[in-house]
């Protein structure tokens, strides 16, 4: 049975705290173009051109990507400070069974992640940096598919952290090996061997695949997408729903309930 | 089919045990509640208040044992019993980052209750907790006692058939816990709402229509206010001695059992005649330096309960 309206509550919640911590938003924005910018400008300086793109070109499907990997971590990894705060109580107490948290909070932290690679796509179309020869339908399937995997990263990687102490840990181990071991930077059949076999494992390496689909499109400097965009649907698609579904059952299971009486007592041991 | 029970029960279990890890939390808990009543669940910190609360609310479950809130089991209709309760918990379930309004809007949202309702029973409820001016202000703003009062409005949006409270009135001074009291009292006269609450201020269950004493996870005693502090006896009498260990020797026969509280004795008295007792203080033998007497109350009882002597 599903149960929407609480669904709606959570992503309510999540806009609107998106919108009141502009800094969170202003950060959002400013990372990527500072990546654009600056490592973009500085390597393309660097790198030849190849194949009629730039590295400032190049580098637009990742910084998309990366919007959407920093929004949808940061809105899952919420999950972990509503743990520590009433909110998950208000949640746990609610009448619909445990899972539909994950369900719901893994849609909030997508949507985060969409509704800022749109706002950053508005940005990059008003700074000249999309061109009339994207495919937009196949942008909008990218963004979505792309925003989910990376909510499924961000729910996984809840599910299994007690406390916000380690959220340095997160970004050390978990987002900025996710963006660097991908294709964001590099062209993933550039890549040497063993990196190339951990960006072949990441799914998040898919989205940016696809992006480059809608972006850049196939390039014959190799320069372009990787894969074909029909894997990369495939392995994000996956990717979600196998996430979606370890995460409620790490949240449902019987001894999930013991560090709910956490949630319930604010008792941090024991 | 079976039929209809003559009184429903809003609480009905049986058997009820808690451990966690080395700790019996709750230790074969029998607890029946009748619709409508206002029950109080006593016992000193530690005793398994929360931990069997939390049992009835579905959000631990029992190592064995069963219940049933309005017929629904805890383990097995877990959603349908989560439908039907309010709870208000020691630790407040709020979010510090949104209003007052926008908090009750979430709570009602995830009940599944429409926008409208919401915006009608928030302005009602907030009405009779007198928060309605306060109402776009954000609750890490809130003083404590108000605070406290909106994490009751919370528990209550969805018009549950049970409440449970769970020290309602801890860490409050006392005119934020009389107001608290308050708002509880109202609450219950315009729905006739069940509520389960715990509390370790005594004096607070005296309006309950039942109280139950637990210890260690068990249920001691029970029964109204009123019989519990009328099986004490007529008087409790305090007597000072700098021998308080002879002076109770002495007085074991005709007095029975104390309770000792630094060098003061507390006996039980049956009787209307207490004032003959004032003769003690001239009776060779036994050295009194005080005494004094007056109608006991629910500490009275649960101290004797809490000595096993009651
Ligand atoms: N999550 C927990 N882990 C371990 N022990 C606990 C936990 N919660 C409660 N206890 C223990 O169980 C016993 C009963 O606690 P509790 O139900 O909170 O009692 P009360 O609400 O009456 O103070 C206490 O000894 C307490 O320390
Ligand atoms: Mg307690």
């Amino acid at each position: 049975m599903a149960h929407w309206r609480p669904v709606y509550a959570v992503l309510e919640r999540e806009v609107v705290r998106m919108v009141r911590q502009r800094t969170r938003l202003v950060s959002a924005m400013v990372r990527p173009l500072i990546w654009l910018f600056v490592i973009g400008a500085g390597f393309g300086a660097v790198l030849q051109q190849a194949g009629g793109v730039s590295y400032q070109q190049f580098l637009v499907p990742g910084v998309l990507g990366m919007t959407m990997l920093f929004g949808a971590m940061l809105a899952a990894l919420t999950m972990v400070y509503d743990k520590e705060s009433g909110v998950m109580r208000m949640l746990i107490m609610a009448p619909f069974p445990h899972y539909w948290i994950v369900v719901a909070k893994m849609l909030a932290a997508a949507l985060a992640a969409l509704l800022q690679a749109s706002l950053l796509l508005v940005l990059l179309a008003l700074l000249g940096y999309l061109d009339a020869h994207m495919r937009f339908g196949l942008l909008a399937l990218a963004l979505l598919a792309t925003s989910a995997a990376c909510a499924g990263i961000g729910m996984l990687v809840a599910a299994f952290t007690r406390t916000l102490d380690n959220f340095a840990a997160i970004m050390n181990f978990v987002i900025f090996p996710v963006f660097f071991l991908s294709g964001s930077l590099y062209p993933v059949n550039r890549l040497p061997a063993a990196l190339k076999a951990v960006a072949l494992a990441n799914p998040y390496t898919y989205g940016v695949d696809l992006l480059k689909h809608a972006v850049l499109g196939v390039l014959p400097s190799g320069m372009g997408a990787d894969f074909a965009a029909s894997t990369d649907i495939a392995v994000l698609a996956g990717f979600t729903v196998a996430a979606l579904l370890v995460a409620s059952w790490r949240f449902s299971r019987e001894s999930a309930y013991e560090p709910m009486i956490r949630i319930l007592t604010g008792k941090r041991d024991g | 089919m079976n039929p209809a029970p003559a009184i429903q029960l809003a609480v009905n279990a049986s058997g009820l045990v808690k451990r966690y890890g080395d700790v019996l939390a709750v230790d074969g808990l029998d607890l029946d509640i009748p619709a409508g009543q206002f029950f109080g669940l006593l016992g000193p910190n530690g005793s398994g208040k929360t931990s069997t609360i939390h049992m009835l609310a579905t959000l631990i479950r029992p190592n064995s044992g069963s219940a049933k809130i309005f017929g629904n089991d805890v383990v097995r209709d877990a959603v349908a019993t989560r439908a039907s309760i309010g709870l208000v918990f020691q630790e407040s379930a709020l979010d510090r980052t949104l209003s007052i309004a926008e908090n009750l809007r979430f709570a009602g949202l995830l009940y599944d209750l429409p926008a409208k309702v919401i915006e009608e029973r928030s302005a009602e409820l907030l009405a009779l907790f007198g928060l309605e001016e306060k109402r776009n202000r954000p609750v890490g703003s809130l003083s404590g006692g108000m605070r406290r009062a909106l994490d009751i409005v919370r528990g209550v949006i969805h018009h549950p058939k049970i409440l449970f409270l769970d020290e309602p009135t801890i860490g409050l001074d006392l005119p934020n816990r009389r107001k608290i009291w308050r708002f509880i009292e109202n609450l219950r006269e315009q729905t006739g709402m069940t509520v389960l609450l715990t509390t370790h201020y005594l004096e607070e269950a005296d309006s309950c229509d039942r109280v139950a004493f637990i210890k260690n996870g068990k249920l001691v005693q029970s029964g109204s206010p009123a019989e519990l502090i009328a099986s004490l006896g007529r008087y409790i009498v305090e007597i000072e001695s700098p021998d308080v260990e002879a002076l109770a020797q002495r007085l074991m026969p005709s007095l029975g059992n104390h309770l000792r509280d630094g060098n003061v004795a507390h006996f039980r008295y049956a009787h209307d005649d207490v004032s003959r007792l004032a003769g003690l203080q001239t009776e060779p033998g036994i050295q009194v330096s005080a005494l004094r007497w007056r109608q006991p109350n629910l500490n009275d009882v649960f101290l004797w309960v809490a000595e096993g002597k009651a």
